[in-house]
């Protein structure tokens, strides 16, 4: 393993396609900058993100998991960011018990025009995880 | 007449039945005049084949029903998928009764069909392990055994030649044998969420061992009753203040012996060494899939979300299908413990599986299996 001034972390981010992919365009286009440790998925609604993406997520090999969505109440589907933080709470407790770090783990609401929020959260996620090295769960012969 | 919440002591008026059932066969005539009068189409018994083995069957025979008398406390297997879409009566420990209202709750078994006569238990014991300490404690025999029970703490057997031998729980359990590991930290004794909790705490004086306390639960165990009374199969009378105060106080001390030991079995591992655990624990697994057939809570069939994302190419550190089911369950394991019975690699599951649901529970102050009217919090979406 290189040093840890080296290391890039590798951080998966589930983002819904209505807010906060947007929000993470807009952090684009607005030149905020922001570590190239992120591997966005978009997903139609955070509510579609189920515990089971992001275990496998951490058996595959990211360091970390940030699970967002529109804020409370503007889902596109009503309600979907409410399953969403139904099922967080569980993973959150589930995370907890198994004994990964809880810096491993987010879940942030940020809106399409909310870029900077979007560039400033991957700032302090890729410090906080580079802190605290890689996952134990990543496969070997993963970097 | 018979009323809700009414605490009675009875016993089966047959003498035959009365003196096989361990106590006062009370629970068998119920059962008995229940298929007898049609209230249900058949009921599911553990037909008898020796003093540690004995297999559940659905049956439609009174007489088998009544051949089932006397309790068993070394057949430790969750009745609670034999009464998918039947209509039936059946008997069972608090972990049985826990696992149909988890079913029904995912609409697998109709409640008003299943008519559940409740067995106070003290917990139940693991066959092979048990003839080994009847072996090397009691120095008894297993072939000459004729009769167990748990009082004051001690585990009694009886042999044939009308000898007795007692040995504490406590004494057992240290050395390794005792009680199954989950029954050790049970806190379900006596099972209040059945129709009719059955049971021979609190039975005294004369009608020790001849006779049954039973409280009515519900409208149900009303019905199971009346209609045992109607048929004949059962006398009941009121059981007196001090029958039931010996019943919550026998209740009473195995319930603080189970927090006792829940706090001891589950005390928090340190967190760096919690992962570390786990993944050596789980990485024995062969994948047999035992564990998700046995549970009695799982509902969701061949198409599995733990099953259809789990592939034996995967070169993962931890198995994925362990982690789902870890998830799925936290909120309604009911601590049974079928999962570490059936386990052909010794894993403790139903251990690290508890050790997710203890939080998970006490976080969201919901405890499964008692109440079919609540739903597990995880399927609770609310549309605002």
């Amino acid at each position: 393993m290189a040093d840890n001034n080296d290391w890039e972390p590798k951080i998966v981010a589930f983002c819904c396609n209505w807010c906060s992919y947007g929000g993470a365009d807009t952090a684009g286009m607005g030149r905020f900058q922001q570590p190239a440790s992120t591997r966005v998925i978009r997903v139609m609604c955070s509510g579609r993100i189920d515990p089971l993406h992001v275990y496998n997520a951490f058996l595959e090999g990211a360091d970390a998991v940030l699970v967002t969505g529109c804020h409370l109440g503007d889902c596109h589907y009503v309600n979907g960011n409410e399953k969403t933080e139904l099922k967080y709470q569980f993973l959150e407790e589930m995370v907890k018990q198994l004994g990964l770090e809880p810096e491993r783990l987010y879940l942030n609401w940020i809106s399409a025009s909310e870029g900077e929020r979007f560039a400033n959260f991957i700032n302090d996620v890729t410090a906080k995880v580079k802190e605290i090295g890689p996952s134990p769960l990543k496969p070997e012969g993963v970097s | 007449m018979v009323e809700v919440g009414d605490k009675l002591v009875g016993y089966a008026t047959d003498d035959e039945v009365r003196k096989r059932g361990a106590s006062g066969g009370l629970v068998t005539a119920v059962l008995a005049a229940a298929l007898e009068k049609g209230m249900v189409e058949s009921v599911v018994v553990l037909k008898h084949i020796d003093e540690y083995e004995a297999v559940p069957i659905i049956t439609d025979d009174v007489e088998e029903v009544l051949a089932s008398t006397g309790s068993m406390h070394s057949v430790p297997v969750n009745l609670a998928k034999y009464a998918v879409d039947r209509k039936v009566a059946m008997p069972g420990k608090p972990c049985d009764i826990k696992a149909v209202i988890e079913q029904s709750k995912r609409n697998m078994i109709d409640l008003d069909n299943t008519y559940l006569v409740g067995l106070n238990c003290g917990g139940t014991m693991p066959p092979v392990l048990t003839k080994q300490m009847l072996i090397e404690m009691y120095d008894i025999d297993p072939e000459d055994v004729v009769g167990e029970d748990i009082e004051k703490g001690k585990l009694i057997y009886r042999t044939k030649d009308g000898n007795e031998k007692a040995i504490s729980i406590e004494e057992l359990e240290e050395a390794g044998f005792g009680r199954r590991k989950n029954c050790q930290y049970c806190q379900l004794k006596i099972p209040t969420n059945s129709d009719l909790a059955c049971g021979n705490w609190g039975v005294i004086g004369d009608l020790a061992g001849s006779a049954t306390f039973c409280e009515v639960m519900n409208e149900k165990g009303k019905k199971l009753i009346e209609n045992a009374v109607e048929a004949g199969r059962i006398e009941v009378a009121p059981a007196s203040d001090k029958a039931i105060a010996i019943r919550e106080k026998v209740n009473g001390v195995m319930v603080k012996m189970g927090e006792t030991t829940q706090e001891k079995v589950f005390t928090q591992m340190p967190d760096e060494e919690r992962l570390p655990y786990y993944r050596e624990a789980l990485a024995d697994c062969i994948d047999c899939g035992g564990c998700k057939l046995a549970c009695p809570v799982c509902s969701c069939g061949d198409d599995a979300k733990c099953t259809l994302f789990h592939s034996l190419g995967d070169n993962y550190k931890m198995s994925m299908f362990h982690l789902v089911r870890l998830l799925h369950l936290s909120d309604s394991c009911i601590g049974c413990g079928q999962c570490t019975d059936v386990c052909p690699v010794d894993i403790p599951i139903t251990r690290i599986q508890m050790s997710f649901s203890i939080p998970v529970q006490t976080k969201l102050n919901y405890k499964p299996g008692m109440n079919a009217d609540e739903k597990p919090p995880f399927f609770e979406v609310m549309i605002k």
